[in-house]
């Protein structure tokens, strides 16, 4: 069989971090805290990754928040991201140096290209994680995510092959903090791709015309039971200077953007306060904000399954209910002025 | 290349996840009584398809992977409006996880000589999202998730797609072949005409491949599969104070005692 390898040439844990225009993404400074965790339980170093152009602020940045060693292929070649150069540098480091472990995160773009990654490094790929453990006896990695809506938690394992591999979701663990005395290496790596990796192009890139909902501190969604009348809501969001979601179905009625849904098909978000309006409480939707630290309910059915997921439930016409709230926050809001 | 594209779509049969229920005493999945369907984005997949055939020319064949049963769900596609099916199946397939899952569709696309793969982003099952860039890996060719807009630029052998990105999108072409997994959603999936729908169930019947037909009997099913599920344990419920409140002062008083306002 292809791809069979002597796991014990195989050490350190690497963590990619993933940067657009010299920007890292946070979900790189989370996954460098656990990672350094889990260096530390195995007894190996913690490697990060940089790839783009005029990084290095990035390379010093990565030892600050924990990184043994940085490993940096800089080329101009890396901006903007495209799948096929980031996936083939990638696949030559792991076959020159032989990872043990490899974290990227579950961003649209760590998710696009690790399978790049994983395929032709015969490499076990478990997606979108949302726990990370050392099997004691075995130093294995336990990927764990969610399952079946959320309700059961998967751990897999990957025994035979190398490296093993995950992408983690954004806001699982808390960022790395950077500390401006630690010490470490910095190491250029020869970069082995050329346009002809490229087959594809990017015609145009805008970041900042949608909100990115997972990185909100309050969140007011409105499901079904809105009708299509998403104004309360956002007047609610609005007066907690928060941001509106939805469900499933009123992203399929046309009521709203997709950028905006929660749920197992959509976004999964993790604010301080979840409001759910108008929501019935499908096994679906819930995957996507149960990690919320206080979660409301308004609904005007009391048997609504989202009550038994809520902290707070209220049983009415959200119609009259969120501008009520909305004023009475408003008016806090201004006593406090 | 020619003028018209030979279209693969990838459509997956999962439980419905409507069905999937959690039993009430022992905190675990039920979904022995799921029906099993068409994965929901494979719908968006579908149609994507479809809409590809009508602006450039050509055919859409559905492709899925499964027992003889799964041929339900290339039925579905078919009374949609694809040209043909094929149903990859055999024992050795069982078992295998995202890379020899990957590879067998891969192996199929080439074999069709496809010019345009399209998938549903994820199954509503495992919902890895890991498939289709494992089949442009496989055979080494472009890629475009997460797409939001699709339109084909036939005069340049490509395909121009809006990207869902965080906090904003990006616009990509990729040159043929490609694989694409399109966003949920991303279209308005047309309903089953009635003459093609009695085709698709009575007259229908897919091109059957097995692994050894694709020469990969080596590299599939759970012995080529680099992970293995270790355990499955519930997830650990978040303990919710589920207080109900009675009016709108109530619910603010409390959100403010507690800090979350």
């Amino acid at each position: 069989m292809p791809g069979e390898v002597d796991t014990e040439d195989y050490a350190d844990v690497w963590v990619f971090i993933e940067q657009h225009d010299g920007e890292a993404a946070k979900v790189s400074w989370e996954l460098l805290a656990k990672g350094r965790e889990l260096a530390d339980e195995k007894g190996e170093r913690l490697v990060a990754l940089v790839m783009g152009d005029s990084v290095t602020h990035l390379a010093e940045e990565a030892i600050e928040r924990g990184a043994d060693e940085v490993l940096v292929a800089e080329d101009p070649i890396f901006e903007p991201y495209l799948p096929g150069p980031y996936g083939e540098q990638f696949r030559y480091l792991v076959e020159e140096r032989h990872p043990d472990v490899v974290l990227i995160g579950g961003s649209h773009t760590g998710r696009d290209f690790a399978g790049r990654v994983a395929v032709p490094t015969y490499a076990g790929l478990t997606a979108d994680c949302t726990e990370l453990d050392i099997e004691p006896d075995t130093g294995l990695l336990l990927a764990k995510r969610p399952t079946f809506g959320g309700d059961a938690m998967a751990t897999i394992k990957c025994v035979e092959h190398r490296p093993q591999m995950a992408t983690v979701r954004p806001g699982v663990f808390d960022a790395a903090q950077p500390d401006p005395d630690r010490e470490g290496t910095i190491t250029e790596v020869e970069v082995v791709v050329d346009e002809s990796h490229q087959r594809s192009r990017m015609i145009e890139r805008v970041v900042g015309d949608i909100t990115d909902i997972t990185d909100a501190n309050v969140v007011v969604a409105g499901g079904y039971g809105t009708e299509g009348d998403f104004g309360p809501v956002e007047d609610l969001a609005a007066a907690l200077g928060g941001e509106v979601a939805a469900t499933r179905e009123a992203v399929e009625e046309g009521w709203i953007e997709a950028a905006r849904q929660v749920g197992q098909t959509g976004k999964t978000v993790k604010p301080d306060l979840y409001i759910a309006c108008g929501i019935s409480g499908a096994i679906q939707h819930l995957e996507g904000m149960n990690d919320s630290k206080t979660i409301v309910a308004i609904n005007d059915d009391p048997n609504a399954p989202i009550f038994d997921d809520a902290d707070y439930g209220i049983v009415g016409d959200l119609f009259e209910i969120c501008p009520a709230l909305t004023e009475l926050i408003e008016q806090k809001r201004g006593e406090t002025a | 290349m020619s003028q018209e594209w030979n279209i693969v779509v990838c459509v997956k049969q999962v439980p419905d996840a409507d069905d999937v229920s959690i039993d009430p005493d022992t905190g675990t999945l039920n979904r022995s009584d799921a029906e099993a369907v068409l994965n929901q984005p494979d719908y968006n997949a579908v149609e994507s398809a479809l809409q590809l055939r009508e602006a450039v020319g050509g055919t859409v064949t559905a492709v899925t992977m499964g027992p003889p049963f799964a041929t339900a769900v290339l039925q579905e596609a078919v009374a949609l409006g694809a040209d043909d099916g094929v149903l990859l199946t055999d024992r050795a397939f069982g078992g295998s996880d995202t890379w020899p899952t990957s590879l067998a569709l891969a192996a199929i696309a080439e074999e069709l000589d496809a010019d345009v793969v399209i998938c549903g982003e994820e199954s509503t099952d495992s919902s890895t999202g890991q498939v289709p860039p494992g089949i442009a890996a496989h055979n080494d060719w472009s890629q475009l998730t997460y797409v939001e807009e699709l339109e084909p630029n036939p005069e340049e052998d490509e395909l121009i797609a809006v990207r869902d990105i965080e906090g904003g999108h990006e616009k990509v072409a990729a040159s043929l072949p490609v694989v694409v997994a399109v966003g949920f959603g991303l279209n308005e999936p047309r309903i089953a005409g009635l003459h093609r729908k009695i085709y698709a169930e009575n007259e229908f019947e897919p091109q059957e491949y097995s692994a050894s037909d694709l020469g990969i009997e080596e590299s599939v099913g759970l012995a080529a599969s680099p992970t293995s599920v270790g355990g499955m344990a519930t997830a650990d419920p978040v303990e919710r104070k589920r207080e109900m409140v009675e009016d709108v002062e109530t619910l603010f008083e409390e959100l403010e005692s507690t800090g979350a306002i």
